[in-house]
């Protein structure tokens, strides 16, 4: 398995280590806003194990947690866009 | 993948993964389910890259894994329970798809989740968990921040700051919750496990030596983002710059399988909040439904193994597979050695028993329920409204409707109407409800022609 | 020992609502709820203020009824969210494009103003609309009310009325008093002149209490939620088998009901959910909308409906008992309930009937007109 892969984050490229949490390899690469809660407030992932929901992110068009997801080679990662 | 099966273990931590090698030993068709792609759960959970230094809990995980590989028992990972009916029929989807399968007896296993209390800025990103940061460093090798700073109560408090020192980060400071004399007040229980109290002492060696802040009755007043980070301001005033915070205040069991069942729960703080009621095998008020492990009461790794092999037993018995005769005997040894291991366990678990009055000094504007961004002050409105149950308050206020499903606020929530209504065991739990997780539509509503999807008989005109 | 002009029991919006209207009438009210107000059928149901599905019978009723909840605000007292939308009734098949128009038409001569148009006229009211849809009816009046704030929203205006409230009291007796009642109900037992039952499931054991013998099935409704999406729907959709209901609110959340069974016990109050009910209802709601795919359950629940053998409702007067009332089993009653219960209370307030009640007559058991002494 290589030791780093390339994965696009809102547009942007981004190197990431196969394997990892895509909730880890976003905290890597300064990456902590994730998405905004109902009235707008930044949130960024909380829990680390599937419970809080805060780290909903589109990975390869779905909806998933992204602290649930490994990091594949070319995978295409949505945050919310700014409120 | 429809079946039967005389045992079905949902999680696969110390607990469910013990359960099932000792069900399998016994002559039991059992199999596992968690979400997770391996067996560990959280405590033992593989790590991602190999950690430069290999942690006794990685070697003692990865013998776990290795031997309910071949345990017999049969494994299906991956898999998010949705929905159990008693009986028992298991409802999951995967990625391979829906699933149901049955099972004559059922033994839950799921451990706990984090509880942190609100506090202002506690939804603010580069905010996390202590469990949240234990996963990070254990199974990610990977740090909150360059510069963390690390606050709340208990055993992971300092295991997550030494951690943070082993992978090369920057401890800003430590803020516990207890004074100092808490630690030793539990030294005595602490000493019946030498080698992890040993451990314990390791941790707090390293903070010192790396001059690290750590201040004791002391908690987070607030959090803020600024430009370059966040800005940490304990409940004295006392300001510190970081980039990340860990923070959390113990473990508490999780109940979510237990509630949709109508198993029966009793309020045992020093065990970590709501516990179902169990009978020294784990069987519960439930027929054929056992419970073990933290999810059962916060005892530790060790002692949830333990209570794994117990359930198993109890299980294996109550199916016949095994005789009276050895089942007494296997019970016997197994239950000295889980009142030890209970007592570490345990005694790290009261250090982080909720109090009446952890959410007492919450400011009305502090978020208590993220998903829905529902603050105390709502809460105690709607309090003053009349809501006087907490299922009503989740109906008048929106706290615990969104994804988590209560798991973040419950503990707040129920903390802020006991005060109205006479204490946390009159709050009571809420309402069991299915999906037991968030289950994508898509993963239900697969592609199905119109006429098969079956519906019922028409209304009258 | 409290005595009442009226005692209400059963905190649903019909019961509620009645107790409301006497209260204001001036009479000394009181509203016993085994449980907690608004959280049986009427906490646990859509939600939905639609025509589309109200029996042809009840569409004035409904129409009504309608108007009352968008003005909640001025009579009410509080606002309960009330967003008023098109409705659509979809046909997936020819058998269920027959029954559409069937079903348009009976409610079109009751006054509902719906009308049969073609599936790309509606998918231009709804552009979100998926399957192989044959025929849609549409109404332009339908519309939805956030069902857990209406407790709330009563809960208020029932104490600014000075209605006693008892809550978390089920009723175990009625006794007959020669002017009146006494009720037993939990720790409370309280007198009364006149009685209003208005217990959906549990009119049938109160009315047994009575020596009245009226069979009520008891409908499991199994409700579904999805957690909040961008907007992917606009209108309140819902199918000509009557089998599905759905609805996006303003925050997002979508809301799928439409009948399906749930398991339930009258007695405990508890339920439980029927797996393949919840699915088959979701990939209803799939097949409906696809966009809902993106989505995740979050929640789903069941509640109690009452239904009468000939699926009517029951409002007026027991027969044979003097002073004492029933209001029910409106099956799809979320709509008329603001309306129902203002006839009822106009009625024992002695005002003329602006619609004909519905007696209960009609359904009793075991006697020839209904009465049993």
């Amino acid at each position: 398995m290589p030791t780093v892969v390339t994965i696009d984050v809102d547009g942007q490229t981004i190197d990431a280590q196969p394997g990892l949490s895509v909730a880890a390899a976003l905290l890597r690469a300064g990456i902590r806003t994730l998405r905004h809660s109902p009235a707008g407030s930044p949130r960024g992932a909380f829990c680390m194990m599937g419970v809080c929901q805060e780290c909903l992110v589109e990975i390869d068009d779905v909806r998933r947690q992204a602290c649930l997801v490994a990091v594949e080679a070319g995978m295409r990662i949505v945050t919310e866009a700014p409120a | 993948m429809s079946r039967r099966f005389d045992l079905a273990v949902i999680g696969a931590g110390p607990a469910g993964a013990h359960a099932a090698m000792a069900a399998a030993e016994a002559g039991v068709d059992c199999i596992v389910l968690d979400e997770a792609e391996a067996a560990g759960g959280q405590v033992y959970r593989a790590p991602v890259a190999k950690p430069s230094k290999l942690k006794s809990e990685t070697v003692e995980g990865d013998r776990l894994r290795a031997d309910l590989r071949y345990s017999g028992a049969r494994l299906a990972f991956g898999r998010r329970v949705w929905l159990i009916e008693r009986g028992f029929v298991i409802h999951a989807v995967s990625q391979g798809g829906r699933e149901r399968l049955e099972a004559e007896k059922l033994i839950l296993a799921t451990g706990t989740t984090e509880r942190v209390i609100p506090f202002p800025g506690w939804t603010t990103p580069g905010v996390i968990g202590l469990a949240a940061t234990t996963i990070l460093l254990k199974s990610q090798a990977t740090l909150p921040g360059r510069r963390t700073l690390v606050a709340g109560c208990g055993p992971l408090l300092t295991a997550v700051a030494a951690g943070i020192l082993d992978l090369g980060g920057e401890v800003v400071a430590v803020l516990d919750r207890a004074p100092r004399s808490r630690w030793l007040k539990a030294l005595p229980r602490l000493a019946s496990h030498p080698d992890l109290l040993g451990r314990g002492i390791g941790w707090w060696a390293k903070l010192l030596r790396a001059r690290v802040p750590v201040l004791h009755d002391s908690d987070i007043g607030e959090v803020t983002a600024v430009d370059d980070g966040l800005v940490v301001k304990t409940k004295g005033g006392e300001p510190f710059a970081c980039d990340a915070v860990a923070v959390g205040h113990g473990l508490t069991p999780s109940t979510d399988i237990t509630r949709l069942l109508g198993v029966g729960h009793r309020f045992a703080p020093e065990l970590g909040g709501w516990v179902p009621e169990q009978d020294a095998f784990g069987r519960t008020n439930v027929d054929g439904l056992l419970v073990c492990g933290d999810g059962a009461g916060v005892r530790g790794a060790a002692a949830a193994a333990l209570a794994g092999r117990l359930a198993a037993l109890a299980v294996a018995r109550d199916l016949g597979r095994i005789d009276q005769a050895r089942f007494e005997a296997e019970a016997s040894a197994i239950q000295a050695a889980l009142t030890k291991a209970g007592r570490f366990g345990g005694a790290m678990a009261a250090m982080t028993a909720p109090r009446a009055d952890d959410v007492f000094g919450l400011a009305p504007d502090t978020i208590v329920c993220r998903c829905e961004d529902v603050n105390r002050g709502q809460i105690e409105r709607a309090i003053e409204d009349g809501a006087d149950t907490i299922d009503q308050l989740k109906a008048w206020t929106r706290a615990g409707m969104g994804p988590c499903q209560g798991r973040m606020c419950g503990e707040a929530v129920a903390g802020l109407l006991a005060r109205h209504v006479g204490g946390r065991e009159t709050v009571g739990l809420w309402t069991g409800r299915p999906p037991l997780r968030p289950v994508a539509v898509a993963d239900l509503a697969v592609d199905i022609a119109y006429e098969n999807i079956p519906i019922p008989k028409a209304a009258p005109l | 020992m409290s005595r009442f002009d009226a005692i209400v029991v059963g905190g649903g919006i019909m019961g509620c609502t009645t107790a409301l209207w006497l209260a204001r009438g001036g009479m000394r009210t009181a509203l016993i709820e085994r449980d907690a107000i608004a959280r049986s059928a009427s906490g646990v149901n859509a939600g939905t203020l639609t025509l589309h599905m109200t029996r042809a019978a009840l569409v004035p009723y409904a129409l009504e009824g309608w108007r009352l909840w968008a003005a909640a605000a001025t009579w009410l007292g509080h606002d309960v969210g009330v967003v008023t939308t098109p409705g659509l009734c979809l046909a997936f098949t020819e058998a269920e494009a027959t029954l559409l128009e069937q079903r348009s038409a009976v409610r079109r001569e009751q006054g509902a103003p719906i009308d049969v148009i073609t599936p790309d006229r509606a998918r231009d009211i709804e552009p979100g609309l998926g399957g192989s849809l044959k025929l849609a009816a549409h109404s332009p009046i339908d519309g939805h009310v956030p069902a857990y704030l209406t407790g709330l929203a009563y809960k208020r205006a029932l104490a600014e009325a000075d209605c006693t409230l008892l809550e978390r009291q089920p009723v175990t007796a009625i006794d007959r008093l020669a002017e009146g009642f006494r009720v037993h109900a939990g720790k409370a037992v309280v007198e009364t002149k006149r009685l209003v039952l208005a217990s959906g499931v549990w009119l049938e054991p109160l009315l047994a209490l009575l020596n009245l013998s009226l069979p009520i099935k008891t409908l499991i409704n199994q409700l579904v939620v999805l957690e909040r999406l961008p907007p992917v729907m606009r209108t309140v959709i819902t199918i000509a088998s009557g089998l599905l209901s759905l609805k996006q609110f303003t925050n997002g959340t979508v809301l799928i009901g439409g009948g399906w069974q749930g398991k339930g016990d009258r007695e405990t109050g508890e339920t439980t959910i029927i797996p393949e009910n919840l699915i088959g209802n979701v990939q209803l709601a799939a097949h409906a909308v696809p966009a809902l795919r993106g989505g995740r359950i979050l929640r789903s629940w069941a509640g109690f409906e009452a239904e009468t053998a000939d699926a009517m409702p029951i409002v007026g007067p027991v027969p044979g008992i003097a002073n004492a009332y029933v209001i029910g089993s409106v099956h799809s009653g979320y709509t008329s309930a603001p309306f129902m219960g203002r006839l009822l209370a106009d009625h024992m307030l002695g005002r003329d009937a602006v619609m004909p009640l519905f007696p209960m007559d009609r359904l009793l058991i075991g006697t020839e007109q209904g009465v049993v002494a």
